[in-house]
């Protein structure tokens, strides 16, 4: 009787804890955070992934059309999204990707696209179509810039234009912090070789 | 005005030992008007980093955006519903946390039912074996009971054999008396 009686008593208790932990389970899904409110949440990266995606594939549609689609792939996954920490920096990873590969396509495709991006050079710089002396100024960095390999680029964009770190852009690229910096390095020393020859030119 | 610390920075800058701090003061630096001769050349690219950053989408970009996530909230309430509700697993969770939130009472339920009948079943198989013990002591005094019912009927078996033999005894007896005639 006393064998049976424990016998029952563990089965009890073990559809009790079914029950509790069933309930528990209810109240953690109810107490969660609101989720990924698109507007909120996704739409505001929306700009630092333009400003990156053009350094990458120098075309604004195409720049706009990877911004698109890299909102809508963190829209459709927004349910594992949420337990992502940083979410501008999966975005920006997501987005370079999208970005290299679109411009790899776009390269096989037309190989006369580069030059169309250099018939017209204010394209990549829309704040500054006030003044023609500057819009002559900020085509001279920007073909600078847009000359770089994609890598500097990338890393230049990140860190003189968006003010990442270097932990920040090492952890986006799965790169090493050192490596970033040795990219950037690179980059930032094309800038002023060719900024010194630039003036030596007018001297 | 010294511009040491300015140049120093600069040189840091392109050696890459400035920090984000310091490379702001840069941009600060060369945004004002009137920038030395000497350093005016990098003007030009640290202004651009300051503009560089002003680049962005046009606005009709968020009513195109928003049209495709309406039209993909469309698509996904009417077709692709039930298989969300099978294929994401954070649906799945929480169906689940439905089905269990409004069922709870009723696993509740069933659970105190199932409690009852195993308790009941326990005291019933407990009561049980006291009846079938009480049985077995019947079934100890029966056979007693039973063997002197026996022994009656054996003594009783006894008197009736003996009758039986007086009559035998007394018919050889006329038998004999009869032959004898």
């Amino acid at each position: 009787m006393s064998v049976l009686l424990l016998k029952y008593s563990s089965t009890a208790t073990k559809v009790l804890q079914y029950l509790r932990g069933s309930t528990a389970s209810e109240q953690s899904e109810q107490s969660r955070p609101s989720m990924l409110d698109f507007k909120r949440d996704i739409l505001p990266l929306k700009n630092i992934i333009f400003r990156t995606a053009l350094r990458i594939v120098l075309n604004r549609e195409e720049a706009e059309d990877i911004v698109q689609d890299t909102l809508m792939k963190l829209w459709q996954r927004r349910d594992e999204l949420e337990q992502v920490k940083n979410l501008e920096a999966f975005a920006l990873s997501s987005a370079r990707n999208l970005a290299i590969d679109r411009k790899e396509r776009m390269e096989n495709r037309n190989v006369s696209l580069d030059d169309e991006a250099h018939n017209r050079p204010d394209e990549s710089s829309l704040g500054s179509d006030s003044h023609i002396v500057q819009q002559e100024t900020h085509h001279f960095i920007t073909s600078i810039i847009n000359s770089l390999p994609e890598k500097q680029r990338t890393i230049l964009q990140l860190r003189d234009i968006e003010g990442k770190n270097y932990k920040e852009i090492a952890n986006l690229l799965s790169i090493t912090e050192s490596d970033v910096k040795v990219s950037l390095f690179r980059a930032r020393s094309e800038l002023k070789t060719r900024i010194l020859q630039k003036k030596s030119l007018f001297l | 005005m010294d511009y040491k610390y300015i140049e120093q920075l600069l040189d840091s800058y392109f050696a890459c030992t400035t920090t984000l701090q310091e490379e702001q003061i840069l941009r600060s630096f060369f945004s004002q008007e009137d920038v030395p001769g000497h350093l005016a050349q990098y003007a030009d690219l640290f202004h651009y980093e300051v503009i560089a950053k002003e680049e962005t989408l046009g606005e009709d970009f968020d009513q195109r955006m928003m049209a495709r996530i309406d039209a993909e909230k469309k698509e996904q309430t009417t077709t692709g519903h039930i298989v969300e509700m099978t294929t994401s697993r954070h649906a799945k969770s929480k169906f689940l946390g439905i089905s269990s939130q409004v069922f709870a009472p009723f696993f509740k339920a069933a659970a105190v039912v199932a409690m009852a009948l195993t308790i009941g079943r326990a005291a019933e198989h407990a009561i049980g074996e006291q009846e079938a013990e009480e049985n077995r002591n019947i079934v100890a005094i029966d056979p007693y009971i039973k063997s002197s019912d026996v022994q009656q009927a054996i003594r009783v078996k006894d008197v009736s054999q003996a009758e039986t033999k007086t009559t035998n005894d007394s018919i050889l007896s006329i038998a004999t008396k009869d032959e004898i005639q």
